[in-house]
C-alpha cells in the first residue's frame, strides 16, 4: 500500500567562520613630517579641526555601551588620550580598516586621509588646544537601544557564557531557538553580543537541521569552536552574510532579498572574545525584523579555497595559497569576506574579465584576524560569464609573525582550530537571470563543486554537494557515484550515509540502500530522515514489521510530519492493525489536509473495512 | 614583510627620540629622592620606605586602559607568588581617577594589592615609566633595577601573542632578589601613554 518512497537528503554547505590585524603603513614618515611642519602650521584646534574627524570616525565605537574602551565625545575625552590617538592613527591601527584603497568602494569605509592623520599629530604637538566654542560641531547622538527600532522578536541566549579573566582568545557558539510559528521573511538581524568591549566579531548561521543543538552538552548550553559546518537545504540559507563587528550598524537586506525563517529554525551565533582581565558573563540577544516582502532575488555564497595547499613549513615567511574559479554565468558581486587565521599576511582577490581587464576585488596588505569583516560594495560589481576570480593569500609561519600561535613555529595545515590555518574567500553573488531554463545558481554551484573536486579529490563537501545537485536534476546514477565518494571519505558520517541510502532507494536499489541507512542510524540514532528512509526501504522489501519500528521512531522524533504519519499508517495497515492505521492516516490529514497518500489510503481502508465494524 | 618587525622597531626608536628631552629631565634622578604617592584615603605614602627591606614593584595602571586591564590576572598572580619577598603596589597616575573609581576598579579586576594615586607623577618620574602597564622594580637598597614592560605578550597595540615568550618582570624580580644585574634594565611597554593623563 505504500507508494514510491520519498527520499530525503540534504545539501551540505560548509560555512567557515572565524575571527584579528593591523595596518601599519608609513608611521615613521607621517610622524616626521608632522614634526617638521608643526612650527610653520597654523594653530590646530579641537573644536574646529579635530572634533569633526573624531565624531565621524571614532565616536561610533567610542561612546558608553559600545566597543571602544573609553568614550571619545568631548574635548576632555580626546585630550586625555591625545598622544595615544596620535600614535594609533599614525600607524593606522585605528580606526580599524583592513582593505587597501582600490577602484571598488566599500560601504562604511573607516579610513582617515593622510591629511587628517597629520592634523591630529600637529594638534598634539601644538599642545592640544581646545579652540573657540563656536567652532564645535554638534556631538553625534547615539541611541542605547535597538539601532533599528523595536524588533519584531527578541531572542536571548538560554545560558550565559563565562569568559575567563585571562588566557588566550575564546570562541563560543550560542544556539537560539527562534520562536516563529510559521515561515517568515527576515530583513534584518540586530546582533547584541553582550558586552561589546569583549566581542571582536560575531556571525549568525541559519541552522535548519539542528546541527548546533547536537553539539551542545545540554540544551541551551552552547558549544566551543572557531569554525562551524552547518548542513542545509540546497542554496539556502547560506546566501546571506549575517555579520556583526564593533561600530557597524545592523544591515537591512534590500527588498526582495529577505531570508526565509521557518518554524524550528535555529540561529547559531558564532563569537570571538578576548579576555578583559576580569571574568565576564556573556549572554547575547538577537533582534529579528520581519518583512512581508518575500525573496525574489536569490544570491548565493561562493567559496574559493584551497585547503589542500595549506601545508606551511615552520619558518616560512611567504607561503602562497591560490585558487582560481571561472564563473559559468553572468553575476554581480555584492559583498566579500576573506578569511584566514593567525598566520595570514596578505590577502588578495582579483577578477580577470574575459577581455583581460583586471579588477581588484579586495586587497588586505596586513591581515588581522581580530578585525576581519564582511565588506559590502557600494555598487554591485558586475562580472560577465567567463570571468576568473583569483584568490592569492600569503602566510607567515616564522617568528617574525608575533601572532603565530606556535612558539617555536611548527608545520601548520588546514583545520578549524585557532592554531590551524584557513584560506577561504567568500563572495556573495547574485547570478543574472537568463532565459535558459537552468537555474543559474545550479550552474554556479555545480561548477563550484566540480572545481573543488578538481582541487581536492578528497573534498567531502564538494562530492556531497555535487551529488545533491545531480539528484535534484534527476541524474541519479551520477548522484549515487558522488554520494559514494562522500561516504568513502567519511564512512561514519550519518548525513552522507543517509543521502546515499536515499538516492539508492530512489534508484530502485533497495538492498544497497539498507546498509547505508543502518550505518546512518548507528551513528545518529535520533536521525528522523534515516528512520523515515529505512522504514520505506524495509516496506519495499515487504518487511512491514521492521518498517513499523522505524516509522514509529520517525513520528516520535517529528510529530508534525504528515509523510511519516501516513507511512506509519500504511505499515500498520499492512501488518493488519487497521484501527491504529486509521488514527495515523487521520493524524496525517490533520497535519496536512492535502496529503494524498493518507487520503487515498484512508479511503481504501474505509472500503476494506466497510463490512467489518470491529476494525473501524 | 619580514620588514614588519623592523618597521616596528623604527617606530619605537622614534618615540624615544620624541620624548628624549622629557626623559632627560629626570633620567639622572637618584633613588634616594623622596618618592611619595597617596593611598586611597589620601595619606602620603612612600612605597620604597615602607617596604621593610623587600624588593618593591610598582605597577602603573589606568582604569580605562584595556591593555593594563588585560594584565590584571598576571599582575595579581605574580604578586601572590612573590608575596613573602616582594611588595607590589598598583600606581594610578591619573589625577582624574578618584579613590572611589579606583576601589571599584580593584574590586572588578580582583586586585588584592594596595593601590596608590600619583597625581603629581612623582612615582612616574622616579620609575622612568611612560606607559600603562609598565613596571618599576627597586631592590632592597631602593635602586631602580628595571623599568618597562611586564612581558612581551603585546608586540604592539593590537599585535598580541597567544602567550608571552619573554618575562621581563619575573627576570627583574629574580635579579633584584639575588642581587645580580640585568642585561636589559629598561624596555618599552605597549599600552597607554601616561603623558596623556591630567
Amino acid at each position: 500500500m505504500t507508494r514510491t518512497p520519498q527520499t530525503l537528503s540534504r545539501f551540505l554547505l560548509a560555512l567557515a567562520i572565524a575571527s584579528a590585524g593591523f595596518a601599519e603603513r608609513h608611521p615613521a614618515a607621517a610622524r616626521q613630517s608632522s614634526l617638521k611642519l608643526a612650527a610653520a602650521q597654523p594653530q590646530v584646534t579641537f573644536n574646529r579641526d579635530i572634533a569633526p574627524i573624531v565624531f565621524r570616525n571614532c565616536a561610533q565605537c567610542h561612546h558608553p555601551g559600545e566597543a571602544g574602551p573609553f568614550p571619545l565625545l568631548t574635548y576632555a575625552d580626546v585630550k586625555t588620550h591625545g598622544r595615544q590617538i596620535a600614535f594609533v592613527t599614525s600607524k593606522r591601527i585605528m580606526p580599524p580598516w583592513l582593505p587597501e584603497q582600490s577602484d571598488l568602494k566599500f560601504a562604511d569605509e573607516l579610513r582617515l586621509t593622510d591629511a587628517e592623520i597629520a592634523l591630529i599629530q600637529t594638534w598634539v604637538d601644538q599642545g592640544e588646544i581646545e579652540g573657540s566654542p563656536s567652532d564645535l560641531p554638534p556631538q553625534p547622538a547615539f541611541s542605547a537601544g535597538w539601532q533599528l527600532g523595536k524588533p519584531d522578536v527578541i531572542v536571548r541566549a538560554t545560558k550565559p557564557y563565562l569568559l575567563p579573566a585571562g588566557g588566550s582568545d575564546s570562541y563560543w557558539n550560542f544556539v537560539f531557538r527562534t520562536p516563529v510559528h510559521r515561515s517568515r521573511w527576515l530583513k534584518a538581524i540586530e546582533i547584541r553580543p553582550g558586552d561589546k568591549r569583549l566581542v571582536h566579531h560575531a556571525n549568525v548561521l541559519v541552522d535548519r537541521e539542528e546541527n548546533g543543538r547536537r553539539l551542545e552538552k545540554e540544551p541551551g548550553a552552547g558549544f566551543g569552536g572557531m569554525e562551524l559546518i552547518i548542513e542545509s537545504e540546497a542554496f539556502d540559507p547560506d546566501s546571506h552574510f549575517l555579520f556583526w563587528k564593533p561600530g557597524s550598524p545592523p544591515y537591512v537586506e534590500p527588498d526582495g532579498m529577505a531570508l526565509r525563517l521557518d518554524k524550528n529554525t535555529d540561529l547559531v551565533l558564532n563569537t570571538h572574545f578576548q579576555p578583559s582581565g576580569k571574568p565576564e558573563l556573556i549572554q547575547p540577544t538577537l533582534g529579528l525584523y520581519f518583512t512581508d516582502k518575500p525573496a525574489t532575488m536569490h544570491p548565493i555564497l561562493l567559496q574559493l579555497d584551497n585547503d589542500r595547499m595549506l601545508d606551511i613549513p615552520p619558518g616560512e615567511k611567504n607561503f602562497l595559497v591560490s585558487d582560481d574559479f571561472t564563473l559559468p554565468v553572468d553575476a554581480s558581486v555584492l559583498a566579500i569576506y576573506p578569511h584566514a587565521h593567525y598566520l595570514g599576511k596578505d590577502l588578495l582577490a582579483i577578477a580577470t574579465l574575459p577581455d583581460g581587464t583586471k579588477k581588484t576585488l579586495i586587497h588586505i596588505g596586513s591581515w588581522d584576524l581580530n578585525w576581519q569583516a564582511v565588506y559590502r560594495y557600494t555598487e554591485p560589481v558586475d562580472l560577465p560569464a567567463g570571468t576568473t576570480i583569483s584568490m592569492r593569500f600569503t602566510y607567515d609561519n616564522s617568528t617574525d609573525n608575533v601572532r603565530n600561535p606556535n612558539q617555536p613555529p611548527k608545520r601548520v595545515m588546514a583545520g578549524n582550530r585557532a592554531s590551524d590555518e584557513m584560506a577561504h574567500l567568500w563572495l556573495q553573488v547574485l547570478p543574472k537571470e537568463s532565459s535558459d531554463t537552468t537555474d543559474p545558481r545550479v550552474a554556479i554551484q555545480e561548477a563550484l563543486a566540480l572545481h573543488h573536486i578538481q582541487n581536492n579529490a578528497e573534498d567531502f563537501e564538494a562530492h556531497y554537494n555535487l551529488a545533491a545537485l545531480l539528484q535534484m536534476k534527476g541524474e541519479l546514477p551520477g548522484a549515487v557515484l558522488q554520494f559514494t565518494q562522500a561516504v568513502r571519505i567519511r564512512p561514519d558520517d550519518p548525513t552522507a550515509n543517509n543521502a546515499l541510502g536515499a538516492v539508492l532507494l530512489a534508484s530502485g536499489n533497495v538492498n544497497g540502500a539498507i546498509g547505508y541507512l543502518n550505518t546512518a542510524l548507528a551513528k545518529r540514532p535520533d536521525y528522523f530522515d534515516a528512520h523515515y528512509n529505512l522504514g520505506n526501504a524495509l516496506a519495499l522489501q515487504g518487511d512491514f514489521a521492521g518498517a513499523l519500528l522505524h516509522f514509529r521512531a520517525a513520528v516520535r522524533l517529528n510529530p508534525q510530519d504528515a509523510g511519516a504519519e501516513a507511512n506509519l499508517g500504511s505499515a500498520l495497515a499492512e501488518t493488519g492493525n487497521l484501527k491504529e492505521a486509521r488514527l495515523h492516516f487521520e493524524r496525517a490529514l490533520q497535519i496536512d489536509p492535502k496529503n494524498e497518500l493518507a487520503r487515498e489510503n484512508l479511503e481504501q481502508l474505509n472500503r476494506d473495512t466497510h463490512d467489518r465494524p470491529d476494525q473501524r | 614583510m619580514g620588514r614588519r618587525w623592523h618597521s616596528f622597531r623604527v617606530v619605537h626608536l622614534l618615540i624615544v627620540v620624541l620624548v628624549a628631552a622629557w626623559i632627560a629631565s629626570f633620567a639622572s634622578t637618584f633613588a634616594s629622592v623622596q618618592s611619595t604617592g597617596f593611598d586611597l584615603a589620601g595619606n602620603p605614602i612612600d612605597p620604597l620606605k615602607s617596604a621593610g627591606g623587600k624588593v618593591v614593584v610598582l605597577v602603573f595602571v589606568r582604569t580605562d586602559c584595556p591593555v593594563s586591564n588585560r594584565y590584571a590576572p598576571t599582575i595579581q598572580k605574580l604578586s601572590a607568588e612573590h608575596a613573602s619577598k616582594v611588595a607590589f603596589w598598583l600606581v594610578y597616575p591619573s589625577k582624574s581617577e578618584s579613590a572611589e573609581v579606583i576601589r571599584k576598579h580593584e574590586r572588578e579586576y580582583g586586585y588584592k594589592i594596595p593601590a596608590l594615586r600619583d597625581p603629581q607623577h612623582t612615582l612616574v618620574k622616579e620609575s622612568q615609566v611612560q606607559i600603562t602597564p609598565e613596571v618599576a622594580v627597586f631592590d632592597a637598597k631602593r635602586h631602580l633595577v628595571y623599568h618597562g614592560r611586564i612581558d612581551n605578550l603585546y608586540e604592539d597595540i593590537g599585535r598580541v601573542r597567544s602567550a608571552a615568550t619573554t618575562h621581563e618582570l619575573e627576570d627583574a624580580i629574580a635579579a633584584a632578589l639575588s642581587g645580580k644585574s640585568l642585561d636589559v634594565a629598561a624596555t618599552h611597554g605597549v599600552g597607554c601613554y601616561i603623558s596623556d593623563v591630567e
